[in-house]
């Protein structure tokens, strides 16, 4: 048997030059790039190359990583200018001239790392967690969940919370309080668990001003999801059953709100 | 440095980590209405649960009603070569069912079977389908529901705050120093109980399936302040990592795969594993292809394919075939799941398998097999504590998780950690609780600023300040991590574990004349680094020393000059502990209780 290769071992060059964004927050007022020169290897990703930088070049050089397998979503940065988990954008891919920023929309610390508080605080926010008035004993087994319920959900829920859809996203870019993508697909996810009845709560929140009438429904969100997460789509149906909502609030009688 | 801006926090229990043994223990503290502060060297929501894949063990007997909890504890505690502390392994088995109800009522995902119940998978050494899971991303699932329960429940999360020392007060613990990461600045948590659940230390090794935060912070931490480390040669080396790209060696590639189908293959294109089934488990493995499949086909009369034995059985049929020329072209072995099953079984089952090859590979395995080999994966040793408190040697400090040793003994079963950090979560949630509100308050007044003075110096002057460093934190790591691969793995002899013993201590004393390139305060994560460096530096001598003076093979422990298990001189634990003459090792006998583990009945 023989193991499959491919494009990984065909290498354009030996030595590549990444510029990366720095900030310094006792010395600097602006980042700006500082560029490296380091040994390309075939199966080299980014994330590789900051640590290479690291260990032989700049010790101080930071930045957040940790699984290095795209499940925990530490290491989003903007690689050339798109919002990409550094441990699985390999070099070779993204071509000659590298550069490495910090996500978008969110206030530097040092380097490459940025301030997460108000993501932390927006998914809070929208409540992600069952919401139901009857409890149920553990002894009585669980709920049951049929694949097809689960599968009306599921694909919401593979979230990593990595933020490159805020990164992405031109809205957080000019409104500093909408909620943003990940939190309404999370908010959306337990919706529609049948496990929950939150949503006429959740909804309130969503609707409001700082929901999901603020999405102009461009869907960079869900272009760079490494995990396959559609917040766009998930955004669309939550206008539609707030508008529902609010429709059935303002035309039918109290009791059978 | 000016202290007035020195920052005390007060917490009733304060927990050390936020995977999912340490928020199931803060969650436990809240519901007993304690004030409970969780640190966390890593943002919220990334600690190492969320790697894990396969799922989590419980024998709810969803899937084969032949299932129980007697046969849980049967299996794990001979996985573990009856070596585990009896008593945890049974009230593992015993709760474990219930832990992964309440996580589903919390709103956990999973996969179901058609009647909408939670499905099971099979794993090594479970003998019945008993991993409840979803898809192949089972530990993030776990940690995102616990994270979304713990901000519910109103619980203080301090992020990338890292756990330096703990204060005692005489013998007890009072304290702790913390090191925010964002301002470089000092923290003194006041609290009665502390609960450690800091995972393990694999980053020691550099082939390792373990996430950049497992460098050993509370073993090391807990050594310092006198408890003891139990079983620490017990290193678990996951027989299916990633050998190929380089850069990616030792990722995790989950049992699931083989749980779901997949079978092992040499060079050859032989199915070896058939010719490494230990006798003890001849009698429910099967010894023909045939059979195995009509056990993955669901026959209940087939025994199982003999890729799923207990990890350590399978990382060493592995290295010896790779020994013997019959490796892969990159020094490991095939995984085939490809000519198993349809593409989109496994895409569903497998979703992320099947991303993580394609993305950092370029394999698509839905058509043609993975190259795998042997992987640093899990310590079963760690801090001793007490089998029905969790509480360590000493008084007010807790473990759980990972960090807490002797409930897998010689060898741990896929799965059973995250039923670990629920099931031990909660206990020592309760039981740090209840020693918390028992004691007396008033300990006595910490001296902070002498406390943080010397720790100021400990740190900063030394590290920052100097001026000529003659030994860069990365270049020490890198020969650490060459060591434990080298001379600590799979297979072990004295020779090797000797000579890592010398290697570590060098390294040690060269670890004094470490340096920093960044001066900052803010953000200094190469400053972490060498702190971190320094716990795994303990841990890896504990776990050298330990390994040395086990002159006998048993579970992950395999020793080429002492093949076989030694029941009479070696069927007790080890506990290695720091004294003023550095590290000790002394041993205890198992405690058996009184349940044993049963027969089985057909």
């Amino acid at each position: 048997m023989e193991a499959p290769r491919k494009s990984l071992l065909k290498l354009k060059k030996k030595q590549i030059a990444i510029k990366v964004k720095g900030y310094r927050p006792t010395k600097d007022s602006e980042p700006y790039f500082q560029e490296y020169k380091i040994p390309l290897k075939p199966d080299m990703v980014v994330l590789d190359a900051l640590n290479y930088i690291k260990d032989n070049i700049d010790g101080s050089l930071t930045y957040r990583w940790s699984c290095r397998m795209g499940v925990c979503g530490s290491c989003g940065s903007n690689v050339n200018g798109k919002p990409k988990l550094t441990c699985e954008t390999f070099i070779d891919d993204v071509g000659d001239n590298l550069t490495v920023e910090p996500m978008a929309r969110f206030p530097i610390i040092k380097d490459l790392v940025v301030d997460i508080d108000s993501f932390m605080t927006k998914l809070k926010d929208v409540k992600p967690w069952i919401i139901n008035e009857t409890e149920k004993p553990i002894e009585k087994g669980e709920n049951l969940q049929t694949p097809e319920q689960v599968d009306l959900y599921k694909q919401q829920s593979m979230c990593i919370n990595c933020m490159l859809c805020y990164s992405a996203c031109p809205v957080v870019g000019t409104e500093d309080d909408f909620i943003g993508p990940a939190a309404l697909a999370l908010s959306y996810r337990y919706n529609m668990d049948s496990r929950d009845q939150g949503e006429k709560e959740r909804l309130k929140i969503t609707s409001s001003e700082e929901g999901v009438y603020g999405c102009s429904w461009i869907g960079e969100c869900t272009s760079v999801c490494p995990k396959n997460v559609d917040p766009a789509i998930a955004i669309q149906k939550l206008k539609l059953t707030g508008s529902l909502q609010t429709i059935k609030e303002l035309l039918l009688p109290k009791f059978v709100k | 440095m000016d202290y007035s801006d020195i920052q005390t926090i007060e917490h009733d229990v304060l927990v050390v980590g936020a995977g999912g043994a340490g928020i199931r223990a803060a969650i436990e503290c809240a519901d007993k209405g304690l004030s409970t502060g969780i640190i966390s060297k890593s943002l919220l929501g990334k600690a190492h649960t969320v790697m894990a894949e396969g799922g989590i063990a419980a024998s709810l007997g969803n899937v084969d009603p032949r299932d129980n909890w007697k046969i849980h504890f049967r299996d794990t505690m001979r996985g573990g070569k009856f070596l585990n502390q009896w008593r945890m392994a049974e009230l593992h088995a015993r709760h474990a069912p219930d832990r992964v109800r309440e996580l589903e009522e919390w709103g956990a995902v999973f996969d179901r079977t058609d009647k909408g119940l939670i499905s099971q998978r099979n794993f090594g050494g479970h003998r019945f389908p008993r991993l409840a899971h979803v898809g192949d991303r089972t530990g993030l699932e776990i940690i995102r529901t616990l994270q979304d329960f713990c901000v519910h429940q109103g619980i203080s999360t301090h992020m990338e705050c890292t756990g330096l020392d703990l204060v005692l007060d005489k013998d007890k613990v009072s304290g702790l120093v913390g090191y925010w990461r964002e301002t470089g600045r000092f923290v003194l948590f006041k609290t009665k109980a502390i609960i450690l659940a800091t995972g393990g230390g694999g980053k020691a090794w550099k082939v390792t399936s373990n996430s950049w935060e497992y460098t050993g912070d509370g073993l090391g931490m807990a050594y310092r302040a006198g408890a003891e480390l139990i079983d620490m040669e017990f290193t678990q080396f996951h027989p299916t990592g990633m050998v190929w790209p380089p850069s990616v060696k030792g990722i995790l590639v989950t049992e699931g795969v083989r749980g779901d189908g997949g079978i092992l293959l040499n060079s050859e294109g032989e199915r070896f594993m058939f010719n490494y089934i230990p006798e003890k488990f001849a009698s429910e493995t099967a010894d023909t292809e045939e059979e195995a499949s009509r056990w993955l086909e669901g026959d209940k009369e087939a025994r199982r394919p003999p890729e799923l034995l207990t990890r350590d059985v399978v990382a060493r049929a592995i290295k010896k075939e790779v020994e013997a020329g019959r490796g892969s072209p990159n020094g490991g072995v095939f995984l085939d799941i490809a000519s198993r099953r349809p593409a989109e079984f496994i895409k569903k089952k497998l979703p992320s398998m099947y991303h993580q090859f394609k993305e950092l590979a370029e394999i698509d395995i839905t058509e043609e097999p993975m190259e795998v080999g042997p992987t640093l994966h899990y310590f079963m040793g760690g801090i001793r504590v007490n089998s029905d408190s969790q509480q360590t040697n000493v008084p007010g400090l807790f473990a759980c998780g990972e960090c807490a040793g002797g409930m897998h003994g010689a060898n741990r079963l896929g799965s059973n950690s995250l039923t670990e950090c629920l099931v031990f979560g909660a206990y020592t949630g309760r039981s740090a609780a209840e020693h918390a509100t028992n004691s007396k308050n008033k300990s006595k007044e910490i001296d902070v600023n002498s406390l943080l003075l010397s720790e100021e110096k400990r740190i900063f002057s030394n590290l920052l300040g100097k001026e000529k460093n003659t030994e860069k934190v990365s270049v020490i790591r890198d020969e650490m991590q060459l060591n434990m691969d080298n001379l600590v793995g799979v297979f072990r002899n004295e020779e090797d574990c000797l000579k890592a013993c010398k290697v570590i201590s060098k390294l040690k004393s060269r670890f004094k004349k470490v340096g920093v390139s960044d001066k900052e305060r803010p953000f200094n994560t190469e400053l972490v680094s060498v702190l971190e460096l320094d716990f795994m530096l303990d841990v890896a001598e504990a776990i050298a020393h330990s390994a040395l003076n086990r002159k006998e093979s048993r579970g992950s422990h395999y020793r080429n000059d002492y093949v076989k298990r030694d029941d009479l001189n070696f069927l007790k634990h080890s506990l290695a502990y720091k004294t003023n003459d550095g590290l000790k090792l002394k041993y205890i006998p198992v405690t058996i209780t009184k349940w044993k583990p049963q027969e089985r009945v057909y």
